[in-house]
């Protein structure tokens, strides 16, 4: 019945999807603001700030694989996948391990999220609340950094005027950027706000912390160990935190990256869902 | 010269009568005794049959107005397969039924399976799209609002108590609610106005409300996929009825009974053991009243026998113990029905069982039954109760009667 399948469509939905952090990275260098040298500020338009974080998180053409390892209290699980992007809104992964997953493959493209079981044989559309939910049972989901549903579903202001000086991971010392981010009336997003530090160098973010509603911290992002290559900047560390649930966190890792790589449009068919991208 | 000694004639019905119910009162305490026996006979059965009936009608009520409605019109096609693609075709139908006789409001509603997600927990949940304003004459939940208030418009969603737990949200917070149907892959953020706290499981489990014009966006759905009347409790069949004839093809009503589902099952199972048990019962209740009456002619032997030496045929004796009995319960049954009638009408009025089955709607959660559970009120059940006290006065009739039609005068006089 259509009903059922509906429902099956919305509890799969539920424990698994989206592809966030591998579109994230794959998003890491792109488009005009990546082009050489990020722009230091200070800036006064927030948004445009945030549209040139975003962009240089989308990056051109992508190949690459994906580990995550899920954290869970007396427990951890591994994922590896290859993935591949096109650097805007179209990703295609599929899970090579472990054995019980291998096979199962996720097309995003746009605001249509596919999945197919290799075990049924049958691939499913999924409703967009898979961008927000969590993909693989991990605490990534595609909203954590990817595309552009952060300019759709908030208003941004600078949490801190101007750039302020920060420690780097270096040691150094670092302009950073802090901006605020606030739902819309009617945005689909459950969050309170979210704050986003960002080196403004860069225009990298370092990091991002996802609040209730209550402000309260539910779940924060932490991006590191940049890749750097024909001024594109991709993170090969992310980590995810869920501030709810002591010892849940989730660490994607990036390996094997291929900057540039040649990406057909037929990488991103329900065809090459099924049979892969060639 | 002697006469021949012909027997006195039998005495008249009328003296009899006037006898037996002398009889009544020369021996009160065990006149009241039967009456009390007679009169809780009574009662016991109409309680009994209050409670029996004002379960089932309160099960169904409680399901037409918390669960589904008490008329649903909606696709032949919906019902076999309740996804939203099943819509309904247009709603011109709509405008007559605001003038069919037996519909006092006319509800569109939309079914849609979605997910809903807080800060905290993504769940998959049942959402119905709702006019607001319709809803207050169709459904018992607006009324059910714990805190918070119903809907007032678009932008707003509101939440059964356990749902509103589970996903951890508040009044005032915002939830997504996320669909995929007719109009793709569609996900809106909607504020918390209410969360509904209603007894019923099914409902504080599983609510999730929304605006029509929002489940429109949600589904794509450009009508409903059902319309819900408001009708009298009891003509949901009759009014189903009458408004197929304004419907067009492959488009029916069906009244709450239609749409229960198992509980149908549930319910007539338990009125044919409700009956099996009454007639156990009433046997029990009839043997209690013939034997009372029985021990009563046992401890007036002697004065039977005076009675028969007086002139009263033993056969007249019969129909003396008959009469008093007959009498007696006549009486008993009298005091019992308007005890009874007032225990009914007070169970129907006052929701007395419903804290009873407050743990049991918990268990049984798609049952429908909620914490208010009461009586019905009836005219058959004095025929119900009448008839228990018939079969006690046969009894009567058929034991200790004629055994006193058989007393022998002179050994009669000498028992103790």
């Amino acid at each position: 019945m259509k009903a059922t399948r509906s429902r099956v469509v919305v509890t799969v939905l539920g424990s698994l999807l989206v592809l966030a952090s591998v579109l994230a990275p794959a998003a890491g260098g792109l488009s005009a603001a990546a082009q050489g040298e990020a722009q230091p500020g200070p800036y006064e338009d927030p948004a445009a700030v945030l549209e040139a974080v975003l962009d240089n998180l989308r990056g051109g053409p992508l190949r690459g694989t994906y580990t995550f390892l899920v954290e869970r209290p007396g427990r951890a699980t591994e994922y590896v996948m290859e993935f591949v992007t096109d650097g805007e809104e179209r990703g295609l992964i599929r899970i090579i391990a472990p054995p019980r997953e291998a096979g199962q493959a996720f097309l995003m493209d746009g605001d249509d999220l596919w999945l197919y079981n290799a075990r049924l044989g049958r691939s499913l559309r999924l409703p967009p609340s898979g961008r927000s939910s969590a993909f693989l049972g991990s605490d990534v989901s595609y909203n954590d950094i990817v595309g552009r549903d952060m300019e759709k579903d908030y208003t941004v202001a600078f949490a801190v005027p101007g750039a302020t000086q920060t420690a780097g991971a270096a040691g150094d010392t670092i302009d950073t950027i802090v901006l605020e981010l606030t739902p819309r009336q009617g945005a689909p997003t459950p969050y309170g706000r979210v704050i986003i530090s960002i080196e403004a160098a860069t225009l990298t973010p370092q990091w991002l912390d996802y609040y209730d509603q209550r402000g309260r911290v539910v779940k924060r992002l932490v991006l590191s160990e940049y890749l750097e290559s024909a001024g594109r900047r991709v993170p090969q560390l992310m980590v995810v935190e869920d501030r709810t649930r002591e010892g849940y966190r989730t660490v994607v890792r990036l390996a094997d990256v291929q900057m540039g790589a040649a990406v057909p449009g037929s990488c991103f068919t329900l065809q090459a869902l099924e049979r892969g991208c060639p | 010269m002697t006469e021949t000694t012909r027997p006195l004639a039998p005495p008249p019905a009328a003296p009899l009568a006037r006898l037996a119910w002398r009889n009544l009162w020369r021996h009160r305490q065990r006149t009241i005794l039967l009456l009390v026996v007679v009169a809780y006979v009574t009662f016991l059965t109409i309680v009994y049959w209050s409670f029996v009936d004002g379960y089932g009608e309160s099960v169904v009520e409680s399901y037409a107005r918390y669960i589904a409605s008490p008329v649903r019109i909606a696709a032949d096609a919906w019902y076999e397969d309740p996804d939203p693609e099943n819509h309904l075709g247009d709603l011109a139908f709509v405008e007559e039924l605001a003038g069919a006789s037996g519909v006092r409001e006319a509800s569109l509603r939309i079914h849609f399976p979605a997910l809903l997600q807080s800060a905290y927990v993504t769940q998959g949940v049942e959402v119905v799209g709702v006019d607001p304003a319709a809803e207050r004459a169709l459904s018992r939940i607006p009324a059910k609002v714990a805190q918070g208030r119903w809907l007032a418009g678009p932008g707003e969603v509101i939440l059964g108590d356990e749902v509103a737990r589970r996903i951890d949200a508040r009044i005032g917070e915002q939830v997504v609610v996320s669909a995929a149907s007719l109009a793709g892959p569609q996900a809106m953020g909607l504020r918390v106005a209410g969360i509904a706290r209603t007894g019923v499981a099914a409902v504080d489990q599983t609510a999730v409300i929304v605006h029509l014009e929002d489940a429109r966006r949600l589904t794509g759905v450009p009508t409903a996929t059902t319309v819900d009347l408001d009708v009298v409790r009891g003509t949901e069949a009759a009014v189903a009825q009458r408004v197929q004839a304004l419907l067009p093809a492959g488009v029916s009503a069906r009244g709450v009974w239609e749409l229960v589902g198992p509980i149908k099952t549930d319910v007539e199972a338990n009125r044919v053991f409700a009956h099996v048990l009454a007639v156990v019962v009433y046997a029990f209740a009839a043997l209690a009243v013939a034997s009372t009456v029985f021990v009563s002619v046992m401890e007036r032997t002697r004065e039977l026998g005076v009675i028969a030496a007086l002139g009263v045929a033993p056969r007249r004796l019969g129909v003396l113990v008959t009469l008093e009995a007959l009498f007696t319960c006549v009486l008993g049954w009298v005091g019992g029905l308007g005890l009874g009638y007032a225990a009914a009408w007070f169970l129907a009025t006052y929701n007395i069982l419903g804290p009873v089955f407050g743990a049991v709607s918990a268990g049984v959660p798609t049952a429908g039954l909620s914490e208010e559970v009461y009586g019905a009120v009836r005219a058959a059940y004095a025929a119900y109760s009448g008839l228990v006290i018939a079969v006690a006065v046969v009894f009567s009739a058929l034991v200790p009667g004629r055994r006193a039609a058989r007393l022998q005068p002179a050994t009669a006089m000498r028992a103790d």
